[in-house]
Parts: structure tokens; C-alpha cells; sequence
């Protein structure tokens, strides 16, 4: 139909505005990483580097703690979402498809955690790991990561499962699975994306979180990368613009990485659900 | 029925395993033993990580089976947390402080007691007043000094030589008078003759200080603000009308954001005022033709009191050994790390060992905020910083923002 | 189930049925269990710890000596009587009314387009706005910041060369609206990568069949969104436009360090950094706890009608 295709390419454009400003600051951090240091302070900003430069790069990889801090949070963020991932699945299941008395105490629970203002647990939260010697150790981190994600995970995990129609579970109960049984086989494949969505965000949220990394973990060779790139902006003196943008473009790659990994099993989910039929 | 027992069950558990848990264990009171922790900011791991290391090698080699480890902070957030340090142990055995955050955890019996170890520090005698005044609380002395610093120009001498000033300005008034020479001759858009940002209270309250005012003082036991006495007042006037006529900085923003020598080393400023150590970054091009002096004062010949800012060392009580954190800051603070201080444009501790660098002799006449408990909540709470904004925008008169700027220090100053 | 569940315990056929239906009954319980346990284990504590702190005077000399003075509800009669306070509510409500609006209503909005484009320009934009939900909150502020600065902001920079006025240093940070407005713009930006996403998938799950029935009746456009496509998306909107509130609501990296700590004052102060200043720079910990607990009352009752809804929509499946 022509119709259809003019429209296809009139949001074809408006997707690609949006894909504009929605990168600018990336394109800017990474440009600015290439710029060379007077480029980077003129008056009058250039969009692209006209001579790029690595040098950026190599001091900011060079930089004390770099390689330690990058495994640390690789194994913390995945750590915590795995486990979360698997926790709040099966919780999530609890909520969306069976009544169980006491759900309602359990949900509220649920959202009630997620309305804590997190600034106000730091102190209480330090003590008690501390009484745990869970203080400067991966461990201590990722437990407290677990607490906060949890909650959200549940949460959306239950409304991807709800969203599923009922006839779909029961077609798959007739053969005579468990309910147990009939989820795992039926429903996993058509949740895929919504698992994807709430890992992809547990991921990003522990990757880059900041405040309870630094105030938990004290020896350098211990912290996350965020808290190595906070000492780039904590010094007085010189701030290395260049060096920092650097990192943090860095920073952002194993995130980018972890999405490129998930994002066909989105792809996927969207075939199945079209399968089905 | 039985699924709400099982539900409430499972809850009290888990909350009765936390809570017990947390009884029977025993909090930890120190390091590791043969080890120390000390928190220094992360300016040592720039500056000057030669004298740390020498500090290290001494204490070792006089403590041999104990390692020092070093922790590096950020000015931004040390203090938090310190905080949580406190409340929940395994802190450091030695802590570098910002000589305004003294006081506030003095008060708070966060810190040893090192008076009977005065004398074995080196060049104790002749610590500078401000210095040893911030480490010191009831008589009792908790904080070793560290270094100093204090402010200066920073300028363009071929700009400035080129305007028909050939020596260091003997007043504020000449001083003006030059820079606004200098702004003529150079026409590009937002240049500053002279790089003042708004909010740079540290500056603004010299002036304060220069025309006889102060900030705040005590009268019959209880602090009473007096940024709206007619001295103060001239003092801010006085401000108001150098930043109008020299700078084109933003009005509102402080002197971190953008760093002044940043508008300096691309050529949009013809001087700043700033720690010495802004020398590192003027950029390339001006490397060569850049200068310093001290500020001066608009009474001729004399120079305009500069902020002394500086660092002290602590030992805080929940130290698992205080008298070795004391042999640390023994060795880090003696004359050898002093003159090491000193060559990376500090000034050193104590009054016989100053020299003559433009940094020092600035720090002749200086002045100090109020030795007050709260007096870190007046600047966290960027009382004196909101007022100068209101002042230069023009949306306060000086006495409206004067006014209510020395209520709000007083209120905040006399909390208990 | 009680009534005959009490006569249970004659018959031992009728025993085992109830075991093996307690069994069933059961599994739910274990399903939550790990997740009870987690949180229970180390957030217990420090909640309790919260709510007996906001009862006392705790400063920093009462941290020192790990024993607060209890002054009973003091703490809670001085933050409700502190006007900025009020003020601050006032303000940080506006604000969460305003940032949950845009990121929800262009999120669906970009769902919705994602759909319907074709699949590279969908893989670019997708993948751009994971680069931008990539980005560390902290550098994102930096970047953001960068680009709006007085001396030599690339906002300013374009929006002079497009003509729309001369706004060579231009102050964004000089009045409180364009401070916030400013921070509003940031925190979409960083929240649209997840809603838009998620909504994604969501549509994901519509089934295809159901569209093309609809559109076989004749319906077109806003009637299939409203009749097939909402009510699938409904339980995913509600969870995400109470997240946002929540989460908006007690915002505090952003306002914080774009505004930068030497601008923050009370004339700009959203909860989640009101709390900051009050419980922790002013060390008055007993305070910043009972600033918590309001804190979490109020959320509660902004959120409660979309929570209601939510828990309506699960008992309805």
C-alpha cells in the first residue's frame, strides 16, 4: 500500500531525529575524547575532531587501578543480576499467577522498598555490614545491589507476565503438565523479552551505581569503575577533561556489550509471539 | 489460614536473624593488626607522591612488620564517608582534614588527643597561628598542620606590560585601573581583564576583610552575624564594583565551574585570582609570559588579607592504634616533606621555614572564618555564596542581602 | 477451606488429598521465600535502625559515642514546621508531576514508533538509546553540564547560530526554573531508554492475531491501540509510571551535581537532596531519618492509585 509505505518513511525520519538528540551527549563525550586538549577548552566548539587523538585513551587506561576496578564490577554486576534475575522470577510467577493469602502483605512489601529514599540507609546499612565485615568486600556490595533491585525486578517481571493471556496457559495445561511445569516450558520462551528488559536494566542500574560503591569499599584495588572514574573530578587541581571522557566512554562499553548480546533474544521473543498462534 | 502464618512466619525470621545477628556479633575496633589505614586527598597522590612514599619508608623502617595503607579521597565526599566510618568502625588511623572541617568534629570528640605529643612534631614551636588555631580545640591539640595555601594573582605579563604596568600593582586601584586598560585593548567577546567568578567567596570576603569587616563574631557567648555593618558593607561594595568593572565571568557560578585557568589558557582572561599552583595550568602559550604578585589591598602598599586554606592531620578515635597513627604523622610532617611541600608551591607548616615565593608572602596578612562548630553548615549551605550571586545580579540591594545573609549565619552558627 | 479443613484429621484418605493440596498450596510460599529472605536479611535492620533514629537526637557526637538521646517526635515537629520543607514538597511534587508526564507519554510515544519502522532504522534507534542509558549517571551530569555551561556551552553555541538570539554566556544556571528545567530535561533523557525499551517489549507480547482481527473489523489506528493494544500494555504502564513517581520523586544525583554543589540552596531543593543537607551535611542524622520516613509517607499516597490499580489488575488475570 502506498499510503503505508510514505508513512513508514515519514517515521523513518522522525526516528532518526529522535536517534540524534537522543546520542548527542554520547557523540559529545566521545568526540571530546578525541579532541586534542586545546580543542577540548576552545571558545568555539568543533563537532569533530580535526586531528583525533588516542592519547586520551591510553592515559586513561594507564591510570592506577583501571583493570582491578573494571573486574570488580564486571563480577559484582554479574553477580547481582543473575541471582536477582532468578530470585525475582520465581517470586514474580508467586504473584502474577497464584492467590496465596498474605500476596497483598507481600506486594506492598514489594513496593514499599522501593519507596525507601536510598540516601537515608546509607549509615544504618554501613553498620550492619560492617558487623558483617562485609565492609570493602564484593560480597557486601552486591548484597546491597540485590536489595534494591529485587524489588523492582519482581515488580516488572509480574506485569510482563500478567500481560500474557490466560488461554495461552491453559492451551499449555491441557496436555497435562504441572502448572509449575507448564510456565517454564510455555510461558519462559513468550516472557524472553520481558526477562531481557529487567536484566538489561538490573545491569545498567548496578553497573553505574555510585554512592553505596564508594561509601562501601575503601581499598582502590577493590572499587567499582565508577568510583575510579569519581577520582578524576575529585582532585583540586587539573581536571583532565580529555582523560575523563575517555573512561567514561570506557566505562560504557560492557554495557553496550551485555545489550548487543541480549537484544536478538528480543528479536526472537517478537518472532515467537507471532508464531503462536 | 496457613498461608498467612507461613508468610508472617517467614518474615519474623528473617528480621530476628538480622537483629540477632547484629547483637551477638562484636563490632571490630581497629585495622588488621600490622597494618595502618591513612586517608589523605587524592592532591598528595598528584602532588607530591614522593614525600608520601618517604613518610612510608620511615615509618616502616622504624615499625618493622607494619605496612601503611593509603587511601585516597575526594574533597567531595571524604566526609560522609568518615561519617559512616564512625559510626560503624573500620576507619582510618589517620585522616587529612580541610582546616574549616576542624572544628565541626572536634567539637564532636571525633579525634584524639595529641597535646603530649605536641613537641615531638617537627617545628611545633613556630606552627603558623592559623594553621595550629584550626587544630586546636578547648586547649587540646587534634590536628597536626599540614600545609597551606593561600591566594594570588596570576597574569599576563605582556598584556599587562603592554597597558604600562612594569612592576607588581601597589593598590587595588591601580590595579583596576590597568586591567581596564588591558580590557580595552582587546575587543573579543567575553574577555576578562581580570577572571573573578561570581561566587568565589573566598575573594569576595578578603575585600570584606580588607575594609576592616568581618563575617561573624561573638557577643555575650552567642554568635552574631556582621556582614551588615558599615565596614562589611563597604567591603562588599567595594566587591561589587572590581567584578562589574573586570570580569565577565557568570555572576552566579563558583570557582570550580569552569576552573579559571581554563578561560585563562584559552586566551579569555588577562589575570585570575586563585591558589598559587593555577601557574600549572595557564596552557603553553602563555607559560612563558605568565607571572604572579601578591593582591592588593586598596590601602597602598599593603597587601589585601587573603583566605588562608589549608589541611591538618588527625587521628580519629576509632583508631586501633593512635600511637602509631602519631608516628605516621610525625614522619609526614617533618622538615624534609615540609621543603617538599614547599617546591610544589605549598606553604610549609611553620613560620621558620617560609620563603620568600609570591605564595608566602601573600600569606603575611590573612584571614580566617570563624572558629565555630557549625561553621561547615554556613558554607554547605552556601549562605554567603547565594548572597554574593544576589548582590552581583542585582536582585538584592548589598544591605537586603547582607542583611539576611548575617541572620542565617547567626541562626546557623548558635544551633546547638 | 477452614471449615472443612478442621474435619480433616479423621479420614486418612481425606489426609493425603489435603497434604498433596497443602503441597500445591505451599508452592507460592517457597516461590518467595528466597526473595523475603534477601531483602528481610539485610535491609531489617536498618529500617528498624531508621525508624528508632528518627526518634532521636543524633548528631555527630551522638554517632561518636554510638547512643542517641531519645527526644521523641522533636525531629518530626521540626521538619513539619520548617517551611522549607513545605516548600520543597511543593516544588519537588511539580517536578515529579512534570518529568513522570514527559517519560512516560514520549516513552510510549517511541515504543510505539519502534514498532512500526523499519528494522535497521529500529536496531540504530534502539541502540541509541542504550548508548544513552549506557552512560554512568555521574558522566552524564558531567557531559550535560559541559554542554550547558556559561563560557563556552555547545547549547549556546548552536542555539546562536540558529538565530533563535544571541545566547553568548548565556546563565542556564542562574534562576531556579531554568536550573530545574535543566535537570527535568536530564533525568528524561535518562529514563526514556528504559520506558521506551520495556514498552517495546510489551508490544512485543501483542499478539499478531488480535491486531489483524481488529483491523479486519476495520478498525485503524488509535481504536486498535485502545481496544487490543492498551490493555495488554496496562499492567507494564502502571509499573513504570509508579516506578517513575517513585524514583522522580527522590531524585538526587542529578539536581545535586548538575546544579553542582556550591548552587544547591533552598530556593532549589528537591526532597531527595533536601534530605541530603539535612540528614548528612548537617550531620543531624535523627532528622535526616525522620525526613526518610516522610519521605516514604509521601510516595506512598502519590503512588497509592496507581499501586491500587496495579494490585486490581493482577487479581483480575
Amino acid at each position: 500500500m502506498k499510503r503505508g509505505r510514505v508513512t513508514r518513511v515519514v517515521l523513518n525520519v522522525v526516528a532518526l531525529a529522535i536517534f540524534v538528540v537522543v546520542v548527542f551527549p554520547v557523540f559529545w563525550m566521545i568526540s571530546t575524547a578525541l579532541k586534542p586538549d586545546d580543542e577540548i577548552v576552545a571558545l568555539n566548539p568543533t563537532w569533530l575532531p580535526t586531528t583525533p587523538t588516542l592519547s586520551h585513551f591510553s592515559a586513561a587506561v594507564e591510570r592506577p587501578f583501571f583493570w582491578e576496578d573494571v573486574k570488580n564490577s564486571l563480577i559484582i554486576v554479574g553477580a547481582t543480576v543473575t541471582i536477582s534475575i532468578v530470585l525475582a522470577f520465581l517470586a514474580a510467577i508467586a504473584l502474577a499467577k497464584y492467590g496465596f493469602s498474605g500476596r497483598k502483605l507481600f506486594i506492598v512489601l514489594v513496593i514499599g522498598i522501593q519507596m525507601l529514599p536510598q540516601a537515608g540507609l546509607i549509615i544504618p546499612l554501613y553498620v550492619v555490614l560492617a558487623r558483617y565485615h562485609q565492609v570493602n568486600a564484593l560480597t557486601g556490595v552486591i548484597v546491597t545491589y540485590m536489595t534494591f533491585v529485587l524489588p523492582f525486578c519482581v515488580w516488572t517481571l509480574r506485569g510482563f507476565l500478567i500481560g500474557i493471556p490466560k488461554d495461552l496457559e491453559e492451551a499449555a495445561m491441557v496436555d497435562g503438565s504441572t502448572r509449575l511445569g507448564a510456565f517454564f516450558r510455555i510461558l519462559l520462551p513468550l516472557i524472553a523479552p520481558g526477562l531481557v528488559a529487567t536484566s538489561v536494566f538490573a545491569f545498567v542500574t548496578t553497573w553505574n551505581e555510585y554512592i553505596f560503591a564508594r561509601i562501601l569499599l575503601n581499598d582502590q584495588s577493590k572499587q567499582t569503575i565508577t568510583v575510579w572514574l569519581s577520582y578524576f573530578l575529585g582532585t583540586s587541581r587539573n581536571t583532565d577533561w580529555g582523560a575523563l571522557m575517555a573512561a567514561s566512554t570506557l566505562t560504557a562499553v560492557p554495557v553496550i556489550i551485555f545489550f548487543l548480546l541480549v537484544q536478538r533474544k528480543i528479536v526472537f521473543g517478537l518472532t515467537a509471539g507471532a508464531v503462536k498462534a | 489460614m496457613y498461608g498467612r502464618i507461613l508468610l508472617a512466619a517467614a518474615v519474623m525470621a528473617a528480621l530476628a536473624m538480622a537483629a540477632s545477628a547484629g547483637a551477638t556479633v562484636k563490632t571490630p575496633s581497629g585495622q588488621t593488626a600490622g597494618s595502618i589505614t591513612v586517608w589523605l586527598q587524592v592532591d598528595a597522590q598528584t602532588g607530591w607522591p614522593d614525600a608520601v612514599a618517604a613518610a612510608n619508608r620511615q615509618f616502616e623502617q622504624a615499625h618493622p612488620g607494619t605496612d601503611v595503607k593509603i587511601q585516597y579521597q575526594n574533597w567531595g565526599d571524604h566526609l560522609q564517608k568518615f561519617d559512616a566510618t564512625l559510626a560503624g568502625g573500620s576507619g582510618p588511623d589517620v585522616i587529612e582534614m580541610g582546616n574549616t572541617e576542624m572544628t565541626k568534629y572536634m567539637a564532636a570528640g571525633a579525634f584524639a588527643d595529641l597535646s603530649s605529643r605536641k613537641s615531638g612534631f617537627a617545628n611545633s614551636a613556630s606552627w603558623l597561628k592559623g594553621l595550629a588555631q584550626a587544630g586546636t580545640f578547648a586547649g587540646k591539640l587534634y590536628g597536626v598542620p599540614y600545609y597551606a595555601g593561600s591566594r594570588v594573582v596570576t597574569y599576563r605579563k605582556d598584556l599587562f606590560t603592554k597597558a604600562g604596568l612594569r612592576q607588581a600593582p601597589n593598590s587595588l586601584a591601580q590595579y583596576r585601573f590597568y586591567a581596564q586598560k588591558v580590557g580595552k585593548k582587546n575587543t573579543s567577546k567575553g574577555f576578562s581583564p581580570i577572571y573573578i567568578a561570581g561566587t568565589d567567596w573566598y575573594f569576595a570576603m578578603s575585600f570584606v576583610y580588607d575594609y576592616g569587616g568581618q563575617i561573624a563574631a561573638t557577643s555575650k557567648g552567642k554568635w552574631v552575624g556582621r556582614l551588615d555593618s558599615a565596614k562589611s558593607m563597604a567591603g562588599l561594595l567595594a566587591y561589587k564594583n572590581f567584578f562589574k568593572a573586570t570580569s565577565r565571568a557568570s555572576k552566579t557560578t563558583d570557582e570550580t565551574r569552569p576552573n579559571p585557568y581554563d578561560v585563562y589558557a584559552r586566551g579569555q582572561a588577562a589575570s585570575m585570582v586563585g591558589p598559587s599552583w593555577f601557574s600549572c595550568c595557564v596552557g603553553d602559550k602563555y607559560k612563558a609570559t605568565s607571572a604572579q604578585f601578591v593582591m592588593p589591598s586598596h590601602d597602598k602598599g599593603k597587601p589585601m588579607p587573603g583566605f588562608l586554606g589549608g589541611s591538618n592531620l588527625a587521628v580519629p578515635v576509632t583508631s586501633g592504634d593512635k600511637a602509631l597513627a602519631g608516628d605516621w604523622i610525625r614522619a609526614f610532617t617533618d622538615t624534609a616533606s615540609q621543603r617538599t611541600f614547599q617546591a610544589k608551591g605549598n606553604i610549609p607548616n611553620a613560620t621558620n621555614l617560609l620563603g620568600t615565593s609570591v605564595n608566602e608572602r601573600a600569606a603575611v596578612r590573612s584571614w580566617f572564618v570563624p572558629t565555630a562548630k557549625h561553621w561547615v553548615d554556613v558554607e554547605n549551605g552556601n549562605i554567603l555564596r547565594n548572597m554574593l550571586a544576589q548582590i552581583l545580579t542585582g536582585r538584592l540591594t548589598i544591605k537586603q542581602a547582607a542583611s539576611s545573609a548575617s541572620d542565617n549565619i547567626a541562626s546557623v552558627l548558635n544551633r546547638p | 477451606m477452614t471449615a472443612a479443613e478442621t474435619s480433616i484429621l479423621e479420614s486418612p484418605r481425606r489426609r493425603r488429598v489435603t497434604l498433596a493440596r497443602l503441597a500445591r498450596a505451599s508452592v507460592p510460599y517457597w516461590l518467595i521465600l528466597p526473595v523475603l529472605l534477601a531483602v528481610g536479611a539485610i535491609l531489617g535492620y536498618p529500617l528498624y535502625s531508621l525508624i528508632r533514629l528518627s526518634f532521636q537526637h543524633y548528631g555527630l557526637f551522638e554517632l561518636i559515642q554510638r547512643q542517641g538521646q531519645p527526644i521523641g517526635l522533636d525531629n518530626y515537629r521540626s521538619v513539619l514546621q520548617d517551611r522549607v520543607f513545605w516548600d520543597t514538597l511543593a516544588r519537588t511534587t511539580v517536578f515529579t508531576v512534570a518529568n513522570v508526564a514527559l517519560t512516560i507519554g514520549i516513552g510510549t510515544l517511541l515504543a510505539l514508533l519502534l514498532v512500526r519502522v523499519s528494522t535497521a532504522v529500529r536496531l540504530l534507534l534502539t541502540g541509541g538509546l542504550v548508548l544513552a542509558w549506557s552512560m554512568p549517571t555521574v558522566v552524564a551530569v558531567q557531559v550535560w553540564y559541559w554542554m550547558t555551561n556559561y563560557e563556552n556551552g555547545v547549547l549556546n553555541y548552536v542555539l546562536t547560530e540558529l538565530h533563535v538570539g544571541d545566547f553568548f554566556h548565556h546563565d542556564w544556571y542562574a534562576t531556579t526554573f531554568s536550573q530545574l528545567a535543566l535537570v527535568t530535561a536530564l533525568v528524561v533523557w535518562g529514563a526514556l531508554p528504559f520506558v521506551a525499551i520495556t514498552l517495546y517489549a510489551a508490544l512485543a507480547q501483542v499478539p499478531r492475531e488480535l491486531v489483524e482481527a481488529a483491523e479486519i473489523d476495520g478498525a485503524r489506528g488509535w481504536r486498535i491501540f485502545r481496544d487490543v493494544t492498551f490493555p495488554i500494555l496496562k499492567p507494564v504502564l502502571l509499573i513504570l509510571t509508579s516506578l517513575s513517581i517513585i524514583w522522580d520523586f527522590g531524585v538526587f544525583t542529578q539536581p545535586f551535581l548538575l546544579i553542582g554543589q556550591s548552587q544547591i540552596h533552598p530556593s532549589n531543593y528537591l526532597m531527595g537532596v533536601y534530605l541530603f543537607e539535612e540528614g548528612y551535611f548537617k550531620s543531624d542524622f535523627g532528622r535526616g531519618a525522620a525526613i526518610s520516613i516522610l519521605m516514604l509517607a509521601i510516595v506512598a499516597v502519590l503512588s497509592v492509585f496507581y499501586v491500587r490499580k496495579m494490585v486490581k489488575v493482577g487479581d483480575a488475570a
